[in-house]
């Protein structure tokens, strides 16, 4: 019991960084972008490469799983330079399913479908099973808090004010001298870089990465976690993917309170309250559960 | 940070203990299993019946006594054809429900991902899987795999083809992650056969005419081609064959030549094609029981998974213990070839109970296994197209 909620943790942890990777991005500075589980694929990638095929260590995987995720965000931010809105979903969601074409198809590279086992996590030889989950849980969860607290100065900086401006208008900023282009790539390295720490994390924990593992259904996840938290707070993208988490995995509990439905009834239900939960929470609180509050300035 | 996250999270937490503590309370007399399969995705059609399969086995097994003195208690979570989510569904019957063993998952990227977690918590994992990798997982023992690999699919495609008489094969091929590797072992078996494989023509399925490398195959005059495609790029391929007007044989997959892709083209089209597929022993009692809970035409997964839980439980009856490492340990002597032959759990049950050897062999054939878990034996169907009806060659 105690493992597997400490598994749960460490997903409910994963899911708030990425959460909180979004949030800086289409949160703070408004750009849509659905391409996350794309970055959260290269880093996962990158770090299982280094350390499956040159036996790197893991902390100097998952770090360099981050500044890779970052400088490709770089690269997707300057194409996307030009796109706003819809367009910009689009082009996004499109580049993670191209990160997921190449990963299913380059096999000298990724091993095609079959992916990379044998990722190294936490030396299994020191602790037990439950002991691995829970220290896992342990540093998901601290490195969920240091990208918390850095993003969170970062938003009360004067450069998430300028953020801010671009997401209510991106002409008002430009026209007070704020170099738009400039803050938007800045916004998207530092995004898609804690995205990649996040796919780092989740390569050592899994231990396998594939490309199946990397479906357009978590960028959904992500998103709804951070609407239903409250987009633009650091806090409510945490909260968010906490409930998220909990509502998908606690539903599987139904099955043990409804003995008598055939499992593929029970997994349509399930399907069914996470959807009905994030309706109710969407329709009564749109603004999510811990929403942005800007202060007025004082006179 | 404030500290109302850390509340409403242990708040969630909180909630969920009741239905937890439910979920574990009747653990000291029942014997848990597992099954993982695919509910919803991509492989959502497959898993429903392969659950019924076991749930038939687990009733008629409860009704005759249970094992062990036992009444059996089958856990069924949805992997959703996803191994994230697999991994966590994976984790709830290992350490929330404490299954014995985990049974079905069909996705090969579903194996790979919970297989550590099996074999770290020493709880055996049967799949249906057929990446060839996974049997090559450091997993001392804990996997089973009832699917054929591509391997041993390959050489068995080699004989009947070098037993109809072909000695020179060319290959078409969809881009699949398969396109080159059942190419090489092709080529390798061909060799120690006496035959050549002449060439591998690779294409992009989603093209709408394959005209030219029709022409690129022909130039290498093969008398067989080999169509490594799926059901919808096949359909192209063999109508430019026919305009090409290639009269040898062809051969493709099962799942390709489909009824669908028999009624969609003109019977002279068809006419000849050979394709071949794992398949069900279909003259087992085994089968036939599967069939009165499927339905006339089941599915190969869910004839293997219902030896997946007819060998879990003759394994924990022969072993006297139910634990994922008594499984481990009995699950291949349950097929002694020196035991009185058995295709019936409740049977083999009885005789196990009696003190005899028995060798069992169920609805996907003689579940016998490689040291590393890859079945050693499997039937291959071989079904031949004739004035646009699919007849069954040779069953063996």
């Amino acid at each position: 019991m105690t493992s597997y909620l400490a598994a749960m943790a460490v997903f409910a942890g994963l899911y708030a960084l990425m959460a909180l990777g979004l949030n800086l991005i289409w949160g703070l500075a408004g750009m849509v972008n659905l391409g996350l589980v794309g970055f959260y694929a290269i880093g996962a990638y990158t770090t299982a490469l280094l350390c499956v095929r040159f036996g790197w260590s893991p902390v100097a995987g998952i770090a360099t799983a981050a500044v890779v995720s970052g400088a490709t965000g770089s690269v997707v931010a300057v194409i996307t330079a030009r796109l706003k809105g819809d367009y910009l979903a689009i082009v996004t969601l499109g580049f993670a399913e191209v990160v997921r074409l190449v990963a299913s198809n380059e096999i000298w590279l990724t091993n095609g479908t079959s992916g990379i086992s044998g990722v190294p996590g936490l030396p299994r030889a020191w602790f037990s099973p439950e002991q691995v989950n829970l220290l896992y849980a342990g540093i998901v969860w601290v490195a969920v808090g240091l990208v918390a607290l850095l993003l969170g100065r970062l938003s009360a900086a004067p450069f998430g004010r300028v953020l801010r401006a671009i997401r209510e208008d991106e002409m008002v900023a430009a026209v007070a001298g704020k170099r738009v282009l400039r803050f938007k790539v800045q916004t998207f390295v530092v995004g898609a870089a804690v995205l990649g720490l996040a796919g780092g994390l989740y390569a050592h924990y899994v231990g396998y990465v594939a490309p199946d593992a990397f479906q357009p259904l978590i960028t959904i996840y992500v998103v709804l976690a951070l609407t239903a938290g409250g987009t633009g707070t650091m806090r409510g993208a945490i909260l968010g993917a906490v409930l998220v988490v909990a509502l998908t995995e606690g539903t599987r509990f139904l099955g043990a309170a409804l003995p008598d439905l055939p499992p593929v009834r029970i997994a349509a239900l399930r399907e069914g309250v996470i959807g009905v939960a994030l309706i109710l929470v969407l329709s009564f609180r749109p603004q999510g559960l811990l929403p942005e509050t800007i202060k007025p300035e004082r006179a | 940070m404030t500290p109302s996250i850390p509340r409403r999270a242990a708040l969630l937490g909180g909630l969920a203990v009741p239905f937890l503590a439910n979920a574990t309370h009747a653990q000291a007399e029942t014997i848990r299993i597992g099954t993982l399969t695919p509910q919803t995705g991509a492989g959502g059609a497959y898993g429903p019946p392969m659950v019924k399969a076991m749930r038939a086995v687990v009733d008629e097994v409860n009704a005759a006594g249970g094992v062990l003195g036992r009444k059996i208690e089958l856990i069924s979570e949805d992997d959703e054809t996803n191994p994230d989510a697999g991994v966590r569904a994976a984790r709830k019957l290992i350490d929330v429900n404490r299954v014995v063993a985990v049974l079905g998952t069909w996705a090969s990227a579903v194996t790979t991902a919970v297989a550590p977690l099996c074999w770290e918590n020493k709880v055996m994992l049967f799949t249906v899987s057929g990446g060839d990798g996974i049997t090559r997982l450091p997993h001392q023992g804990y996997i089973i795999r009832t699917q054929p690999d591509s391997n041993l699919q390959s050489d068995r495609a080699v004989a009947f083809m070098l037993g109809q008489g072909a000695r020179k094969v060319a290959y078409l091929s969809a881009q699949t992650p398969f396109a080159v590797s059942i190419y090489e072992r092709h080529l390798q078996d061909l060799k120690a056969g006496g035959g050549q494989a002449v060439g591998n023509v690779i294409y992009d399925a989603s093209k709408t005419s394959f005209r030219s490398e029709v022409d690129q195959v022909l130039k290498l005059q093969p008398d067989s081609l080999f169509l490594n495609s799926y059901q919808p790029d096949l359909l192209v391929l063999l109508r430019d064959l026919f305009r090409a007007g290639y009269d040898g044989r062809r051969y493709t997959l099962g799942y390709a030549a489909n009824d669908k892709l028999i009624a969609a083209l003109p019977a002279e089209v068809t006419e000849g094609l050979v394709s071949y597929a794992p398949s069900p022993d279909l003259d087992s009692p085994a089968f036939k029981q599967v069939q009165t809970v499927i339905g006339a035409n089941p599915d190969p997964y869910s004839c293997q998974t219902f030896d997946h839980i007819s060998m879990t439980l003759l394994a924990i009856a022969k072993a006297g213990t139910a634990s994922g490492p008594a499984i481990h340990d009995a699950v291949r002597a349950i097929g002694n070839p020196a035991g009185t032959p058995v295709t019936s759990v409740t049977e083999g049950l009885k005789l196990l109970a009696a003190g005899k050897e028995i060798n069992y062999s169920g609805a996907s054939g003689p579940c016998k296994f490689t040291p590393i878990g890859d079945i050693t034996g499997c039937k291959f169907r071989f079904d031949v197209v004739q004035k646009g009806q699919s007849k069954l060659l040779q069953l063996s």
